[in-house]
């Protein structure tokens, strides 16, 4: 029967055909040992792939660690997290500071306030000793004749059927002459200093109203929005910090294009086209203009004292050449696009984001999607080529695959978790890790709730909660306590702030100190009602949602009724925190290098969709905070931002939680290769930077094909 | 009932003793089938399992998932609980765990009876949602598919509208659906439910097609009796057998698809515990926890297989061509 | 049989056209925004999240939001959220990386499901249609992921080959011969995984078609006259019962992108249901639309496929189905 037969052969030849592929197929020992060329190779397997390959679009962790390897920024963090020159060989910031003459003050002596009777007046008392210090910062003194100056205020007006809109109205202002100083250094108080000079009330009551022309008629309402307005968009006395970068001279794109002035001006102006929908402009907002000085000098000047904007320039740099206007016209003809695609054609659209150019110490080859990004070292690179020769992303989205390749060698980092450290630092194959990073733990309370209006209570409540117990049981100690809002790997961390106690008992005597009383049934009652509250997370964090099981039982014992719910994600922004609709959450943050934490606490950020959702409201610390992301000296910062931390920790508005430690491990033949003037190695253990990153040295590891004893 | 042993009497009788109605036929089937018989009877047992988990873990709290027991996380199989440690109100029952403990030092066979009440819900309750959907637009198609509603005809409404459903990869629209709304376990149910009736719907349909042309309906349509009397008495009772099969594995495949959708992360959210999620959350801890990936993962093995074969021995035995043979 | 063609393909189109709004409107009303829209996002500026929105014609109307994905997925420009990529280029991707693993899976389905079911039903309750009648049923119970970390786990440690992703690293070199071989490796697995399902359920089906042809008169009349065995089973027999498995092939295409979720997850393969997957996760509703819509479009496609075998091969159907149309 010619049927049966192949009914079954074909399964049978099918089988044999697929079993026979095993014997072609390299063994993981085959790999790692027979293969000179996996020396060489670094592969770094990630659950996730990579979006958009464009260091002014990205925003998800996969693509950074990708973009942070093929471009380079002006500068970034050395190792002990202080800013170092990249494309940038050194920089200096001093500021350019401005006051208006105006018409309607009087000296302290009575004088009339005119341009440069106020400069000469400023000038005579520098010379003075009580200014010495002020005398000291100040580089000239110069006058600026009067000028007009148009511009379109956003307003709130209503369309045809009644409801909110934004509008634009058109005033010309007419500034009238102008004080401008420069200064060596950025000095916030720089006028408060000087107003024994000008007068205690110098600064306020600028007479708006007789200089400013409406470019249409607008109702008094509108009127007065655009006058609440002005003290910002014209302020009487300006500061405006600004940075000279001297650009590193000879330092080509991947392409072999040199870099210049040129690319960090474009690299800005893309940012700041509203067509490429960049994510980041928000970092270069304070940016009032970014001028070329010469091809290797670039001047940044900032519209206000904001010192964290520094920060932004650790971001790639773009290749003009291949991203401006011709080269983008070009792509377009290229991809024959129809005209409502080329009306809405921006930088995001390119297919530079799937192939980029960038000047980093590695660069870019291929890119399958969700299955691996390779990188090829650039022997160009202006520190010398990194040791590894190529480098791989895999996408191994499964946790567990992701270990098992791991001990398998067929990928040579892993991000371990907690409850695994343990095992792999018994295993002499692996070096291990653990160091803080930038992120920690908390359960926030919706300070606007009565049931939490109250520090007490707050502080009574975290003190039912043992984070011992969290560290001990839950991150297997990688992590650690932590007691207010900076990441305890900054010089911003007091850490002579006390925790607080873990005392059940205490707390419960705070609440009844408050009149929470023990009711038959074992729940704290205070006028008939139960303490009673829920807590709620988003779904799919296992550690988050242990939290919320521990802290729940832990409220249990001091008869506090916590109920927990678990949200997506999605739905959990939406619904609860965007518009504070909750009592209580657990989250986490993720923070920056920077001291500055205006979205995250100050009172004016508790609206709809802004950061500080718990409602933290005190005026000492808005002022603390404002005064730290104006401050450009860091010993003054730290000292500001330790206050804070402190104010912050008695008024308990989150229960600080922890920080966890990052954990991963690497295979122990991969070390740390120092070259020496004299051409001579030195092998060295790699060891995690204070930031808590591992990697800073990537470009000096090497593998070796023995294990070192190190 | 009577019309499907009538129709062929001679084989009948030759076959079984005259007494035997054919619902006594399918179940002397059903017990010489000793698979499907090993089933029933782990299905017996899980039904005491689940009713007896509600009552002890949640009722007459004697078996308590919830506790946690920091000290104690992580505990294989059958250890007993320190006395050290542990407050003795916190204690498990008799002192020992049964399956050990999980990462926070709970009671996995506690966990694993409050999980079989919920696993089993899913299973009914979807299962039951797609049956009433199913049975309601197939028995409507079937029997009502001539009646025109404008254009077009009740038949072609109904059954386009499967197509449609058809038209969707059922776990990846399930996984749209349960990822887009608020995960609530009663979502899982009834998106569960609202995607899988369309095989019950065809198949109903088809056999009310069929039987509305058998004598008997025929018949007793001639003889004026009122369209309820004649789906209920005589068309329902002749098309519950391969529903009641499509049930048995439908409950089967609810609980698979739950177990799924926890692997991705979109399963029953605490504090629900399901056999689903258990499981899933297990699978981190294969290495240091073998335990708490494999006992879930057998239990759903066994409980899923002896659904199915229930319902393959229901299929063998309630199915009349193959019984005659 | 042009007219029936016809009608068919309207019927179709209809079909489509109310898919498409139907997961249109599902989609969009579900709760949530695209990720690259999240404010939780602490970098972006309201005004940001504004002008994105608009870009992608999120505050338009239902309706309009609907022109424009028809419009632009026309033109070949819709793009996802995700990247700007064009979205068919991206699915076309996919595509071929998933069109080996559903290739083979399928080979691997249909070749071994017949021979099994057809043996299960000559030697009906003996020993070998009992223990594949409980392989069969096993394979089907288990839960997908926890059956292939065994075998994964299982796989590495006693043989030390890679098994996930669709080819091994560092093979670059090497000769073609031992490429290709290395991908067909990598295949295996993965493609057995996801055929177990499907190879259970199809030997149950071949099973229980053949043991209802064997019962016809045809086969009794063949075996009669003193045909011999094999050639009643394989030649009058088989034929006859082959017909209803036309129709499975229509249902066959959409499993390419839903089937596979938990396998592509796995195995790290970079195939459809992946892609899928993290649309819904990141909420790339241009990449789930369209996935949604080519899944319709093949669904459709197939079973008007099946439709047309069916009626060329059996003519009465072309009259049955004009009856309900």
């Amino acid at each position: 029967m010619r049927v049966k037969r192949w009914l079954l052969l074909a399964p049978l030849l099918l089988t044999i055909l697929l079993l026979q592929s095993y014997f072609w197929v390299p063994t993981y020992e085959k790999q790692a040992t027979g293969n000179p060329a996996r020396l060489v190779t670094y592969i770094e397997a990630s659950s996730g792939d990579a979006k958009i390959l464009n260091p002014i679009l990205n925003a998800d962790t996969a693509s950074s660690g990708i973009v942070g390897l093929t471009f380079e920024g002006l500068l970034d963090l050395d190792e002990n997290l202080n800013f170092r020159g990249r494309l940038a060989t050194d920089w200096t910031i001093s500021e350019k500071a401005y006051l208006f003459t105006s018409p309607s003050n009087r000296l302290p002596d009575g004088a009339e306030v005119t341009g440069t009777g106020l400069a000469d007046r400023i000038r005579a008392a520098l010379q003075d000793e009580a200014f010495a210090a002020l005398a000291d910062n100040v580089r000239s003194i110069d006058v600026l004749p009067r000028v007009t100056r148009t511009t379109a205020v956003s307003v709130q007006t209503q369309d045809e059927d009644g409801n909110p809109a934004r509008g634009e109205v058109e005033v010309t202002f007419d500034a009238p002459e102008r004080v401008a100083f420069s200064l060596h250094r950025v000095d916030q108080d720089f006028f408060r200093r000087l107003l024994p000079v000008i007068g205690d009330r110098y600064l306020e009551n600028f007479p708006y109203e007789q200089s400013l022309i409406f470019g249409e008629e607008v109702s008094a309402e509108i009127k007065a929005q655009v006058f609440a307005q002005l003290p910002e968009l014209f302020p009487v006395a300006e500061h405006n910090p600004v940075i000279d970068f001297n650009l590193r001279k000879g330092v080509r794109f991947h392409d072999g294009h040199e870099f210049d002035a040129g690319d960090v001006k474009f690299t800005y102006d893309a940012l700041m086209n509203p067509k490429n929908l960049s994510p980041r402009t928000s970092d270069f907002e304070p940016i009032k203009a970014v001028e070329i000085i010469d091809a290797h000098t670039v001047r940044v000047v900032y519209k206000r004292l904001f010192s964290p904007a520094i920060n932004a320039w650790t971001m790639g740099i773009l290749p003009e050449h291949l991203l401006n206007a011709e080269a983008m016209q070009r792509e377009m003809d290229e991809r024959g696009l129809s005209d409502a695609a080329r009306a809405a054609f921006g930088m995001r659209d390119s297919q530079f984001n799937r192939s980029p150019i960038g000047s980093g110490r590695f660069r870019f080859v291929e890119w399958h999607s969700d299955e691996y990004i390779h990188l090829r070292r650039n022997d160009d690179y202006w520190e010398g080529p990194p040791e590894y020769q190529d480098y791989y992303m895999r996408i191994v989205p499964d946790l567990l695959t992701q270990e098992m390749e791991f001990r398998s060698g067929a990928v040579d980092y892993y991000g371990t978790q907690p409850h695994q450290v343990a095992r792999y630092k018994e295993d002499d194959t692996y070096q291990s890790f653990s160091s803080l990073g930038f992120g920690y733990s908390y359960i926030g309370y919706n300070n606007r709730r009565p049931l939490f209006a109250d520090p007490e209570v707050r502080r009574a409540l975290g003190m039912a909660i043992n984070v011992e117990d969290f560290l001990r049981y839950l991150l297997y100690g990688e992590g650690e306590h932590i007691t207010g809002p900076y990441p305890p790997n900054t010089q911003w961390y007091d850490k002579t702030v006390e925790p607080l106690p873990y005392d059940p008992e205490a707390a419960r005597a705070l609440l009844e100190a408050k009149g929470w009383r023990l009711n038959a049934d074992g729940w704290l009652e205070k006028d008939g009602k139960v303490f009673e509250f829920n807590l709620i997370t988003n779904s799919g964090n296992p550690i988050r949602k242990n939290i919320m099981t521990i802290a729940q039982n832990a409220w249990k014992k001091i008869g506090v009724k916590c109920n927990t719910q678990y949200f997506e994600w999605a739905v959990f922004l939406k619904d609860f925190v965007n518009t504070a609709d909750f009592d209580a959450v657990v989250l986490g943050w993720s923070m920056g290098v920077d001291p500055d934490l205006y979205q995250l606490w100050h009172s004016s950020q508790a609206g709809p969709q802004q950061l500080n959702f718990i409602g933290y409201n005190n005026p000492l610390a808005d002022d603390l905070i404002v005064r730290i992301r104006q401050e450009y000296d860091q010993d003054v910062q730290r000292e500001l931002t330790h206050r804070l931390h402190r104010l912050i920790a008695e008024e308990q508005p989150y229960t600080f939680l922890y920080a966890p430690l990052g954990t991963r491990v690497l295979d122990k033949k991969i070390v740390l290769v120092h070259k020496d003037e004299d051409g001579s190695e030195r092998y060295e253990k790699i060891y995690p930077i204070p930031s808590g990153d591992i990697t800073f040295h990537f470009h000096q590891w090497r593998k070796l094909e023995f294990t070192p004893s190190l | 009932m009577e019309d499907v042993v009538t129709k062929d009497p001679a084989q009948s009788a030759e076959e079984l003793p005259p007494s035997e109605t054919p619902w006594q036929e399918s179940l002397r089937l059903f017990r010489k089938d000793r698979l499907a018989l090993a089933g029933a009877y782990v299905l017996v047992l899980l039904l005491f399992t689940a009713v007896f988990g509600k009552v002890l873990t949640e009722w007459v709290v004697v078996f308590d998932p919830e506790v946690v027991r920091l000290p104690e996380k992580f505990l294989p199989p059958l250890t007993f609980s320190s006395t050290e440690e542990v407050p003795a109100h916190d204690r498990p029952f008799g002192g020992i765990y049964l399956l050990g403990t999980d990462e926070l030092g709970r009671d996995v066979f506690a966990r694993m009876l409050q999980g079989s009440f919920v696993s089993l819900s899913i299973g009914f309750i979807a299962v039951g949602i797609s049956l009433a959907i199913g049975i309601l637009l197939g028995g409507l198609s079937g029997f009502y598919g001539n009646v025109r509603l404008g254009l077009v005809t009740v038949d072609t409404l109904i059954m386009r509208f499967t197509d449609v459903m058809l038209c969707f990869p059922t776990f990846f629209l399930i996984l749209t659906v349960v990822a887009l709304l608020p995960p609530s376990i009663y979502n899982i149910m009834i998106v569960i439910g609202l995607t899988s009736w369309m095989g019950t719907a065809r198949f109903v349909r088809a056999e009310f097609l069929a039987l509305r042309k058998q004598d008997f309906v025929v018949a007793a349509t001639s003889v004026g009796a009122r369209d309820r009397r004649v789906i209920f008495a005589h068309m329902v009772p002749n098309a519950i057998a391969p529903v009641l099969v499509s049930a048995t594995i439908g409950v089967a495949t609810a609980i698979l698809t739950e177990s799924g959708l926890s692997f991705l992360g979109f399963g029953v959210q605490p504090p629900y515990a399901t056999w689903g999620n258990i499981l899933a959350d297990g699978k981190g801890f294969i290495f240091d926890a073998p335990w708490l990936f494999f006992i879930p993962g057998l239990a759903i093995l066994v409980v899923v297989l002896a659904f199915n074969l229930v319902g393959e021995g229901l299929r063998e035995a309630l199915n009349p061509k193959l019984r005659r043979r | 049989m042009q007219a029936f063609i016809l009608r068919n393909i309207l019927q179709r189109l209809v079909l489509v056209f109310v898919v498409s709004v139907l997961a249109h409107s599902v989609i969009h009303l579900a709760p949530g925004e695209p990720s690259e829209v999240d404010p939780a996002n602490p970098r972006m500026k309201p005004e940001d999240i504004a002008k994105i929105r608009e870009a992608f014609h999120l505050d338009a109307p239902l309706y309009m939001q609907y022109a424009y994905w028809v419009r632009d997925l026309a033109s070949g420009e819709l793009k996802s959220f995700k990247d700007s990529q064009p979205v068919l280029g991206k699915i076309w991707r996919r595509f071929l990386n998933s069109l080996p693993l559903f290739i083979c899976a399928t080979l691997l389905v249909w070749t071994l499901a017949f021979p099994t079911g057809i043996q299960a039903a000559i030697h009906r309750g003996a020993v070998y249609d009992r223990s594949t009648t409980f392989a069969a049923y096993t394979l089907i119970s288990v839960p997908g992921f926890f059956l292939s970390y065994i075998v994964i786990l299982w796989v590495v440690d006693l043989f030390g080959v890679p098994v996930i992703g669709l080819k091994t690293f560092g093979m670059d070199m090497a000769p073609p011969l031992f490429q290709t071989m290395d991908r067909v490796w990598h295949l295996v697995i993965p493609s057995l995984m996801s055929a177990l399902g499907g190879m259970a359920i199809l030997s149950r089906y071949v099973r229980s078609q053949m043991l209802e042809v064997v019962g016809q008169d045809y086969v009794r009349t063949a075996r009669a006259k003193g045909a011999e065995e094999d050639v009643v089973i394989y030649r009058h027999a088989l034929r006859n019962a082959l017909l209803p498995f036309v129709t499975m092939f229509g249902f066959l295409l959409p499993g390419l992108i839903g089937g596979s979720v938990i396998f592509e997850q796995i195995f790290a393969w970079p195939g459809l249901g992946r892609l899928g997957y993290e649309a819904i996760l990141a909420r790339d509703f241009p990449v789930i639309l369209t996935l949604n819509f080519i899944a319709a479009v093949l669904t459709l496609a197939g079973t008007l496929l099946s439709d047309i075998l069916y009626a060329v091969v059996d003519p009465r159907i072309r009259t049955g189905l004009q009856g309900d149309g």
